[in-house]
């Protein structure tokens, strides 16, 4: 019985993290990349670390106003990631559209879609920002486990 | 770089990693972060409304007077605003801790208010707004505060009779 808690404290120490890019510029995209992948800023510091497949992910992180082409892609890949998940979005492109905004050709805010639990405004955000939004949205995963 | 040089250096500087976020992040003089608005040298042109890509920026006549918004979510930190302002009214700081919880996605707003009032002159409803800096240029501290209250009808008969004199 006792295994659970046991599995639980394991289990909330490294989240995986895992990116859609729905029709982003591709700023936000190379601030996420360059969060995790150079030294320099380096997010393996709180456990986390990119995956390539969305069945292993626990975070995901969302940027651009998801564009119409996109959004069934995107809802598939999303529905792949096992819950309990934790949404970012990143840029303030799926925040509200950003720059992007009532475009006939996106389908932002991505909330009406997604349900979004942390948001990280910038454009694009800086790496520093958004650690920041990782770092709150493993508090919530853990919660959530 | 051979893996000893490298060694060596990491001994002596220590890694290449920000400490953020155990240790405050260093960040530029110039960073275009976060708006803030000052209500009490702002004119009301309302330019910065005009040329804000992102429409973030949304001026509002209420009871209180000119309600100034500009919603964080939306406005891509281009630093327009900042430019076109004829008085430095609105600009960005350095602070880019932006990230929120959806809970708080609608209040991540710099508000401000330009209060209504009385024209002292003609008694009309008028907005407290900046003298224009143009408009004002030698006047004195007095005649300013005094130019300040006026509505934009009696601005203009101030101005000619202050020519006139
Ligand atoms: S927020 Fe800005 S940088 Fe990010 S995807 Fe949108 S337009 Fe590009
Ligand atoms: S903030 Fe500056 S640009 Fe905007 S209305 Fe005021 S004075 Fe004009
Ligand atoms: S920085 Fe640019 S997007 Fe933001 S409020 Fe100013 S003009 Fe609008």
């Amino acid at each position: 019985m006792n295994m659970i808690p046991d599995f639980k404290s394991i289990a909330t120490k490294s989240p995986w993290i895992y990116r859609i890019n729905a029709g982003s510029c591709n700023g936000c995209d190379v601030e996420m990349a360059t969060t995790a992948l150079i030294p320099r800023y380096d997010i393996e510091r709180l456990g986390c670390q990119y995956c390539g497949s969305p069945r292993h992910a626990d975070i995901v992180l969302i940027s651009g106003p998801l564009t119409t082409k996109v959004m069934q892609a995107a809802l598939v890949v999303f529905n792949e990631i096992p819950d309990p998940k934790v949404t970012v979005a990143v840029g303030v492109c799926p925040i509200s559209g950003g720059i992007f905004r009532e475009s006939y050709s996106v389908k932002a805010p991505i909330d009406q879609y997604f349900p979004v639990d942390v948001n990280v405004p910038g454009c694009p955000p800086r790496p520093q920002a958004i650690i920041e939004g990782v770092a709150k949205a493993i508090e919530i995963w853990r919660e959530r486990m | 770089m051979n893996f000893l040089q490298l060694f060596a250096h990491n001994l002596t500087q220590g890694p290449f990693t920000d400490p953020f976020p155990f240790q405050p992040a260093p960040t530029a003089k110039r960073f275009r972060g976060k708006i803030e608005f000052d209500p009490e040298t702002c004119e009301g042109c309302r330019k910065c409304e005009k040329v804000c890509p992102a429409g973030a920026i949304r001026f509002t006549k209420t009871d209180k007077g000119l309600e100034f918004d500009c919603w964080h979510d939306s406005c891509v930190f281009c630093g327009n605003c900042e430019f076109h302002c004829p008085t430095n009214a609105i600009h960005q700081t350095q602070d880019w801790h932006l990230a929120h919880v959806q809970q708080d996605k609608y209040s991540m707003v710099a508000h401000g208010v330009i209060p209504s009032h009385e024209c002292p002159s003609c008694g009309k409803p008028a907005l407290f707004t900046a003298a224009p800096a143009n408009k004002v240029k030698g006047f004195s501290e007095a005649e300013i505060a005094e130019f300040r209250a006026l509505c934009p009808k009696c601005r203009g008969k101030y101005l000619r009779d202050r020519k006139s004199r």
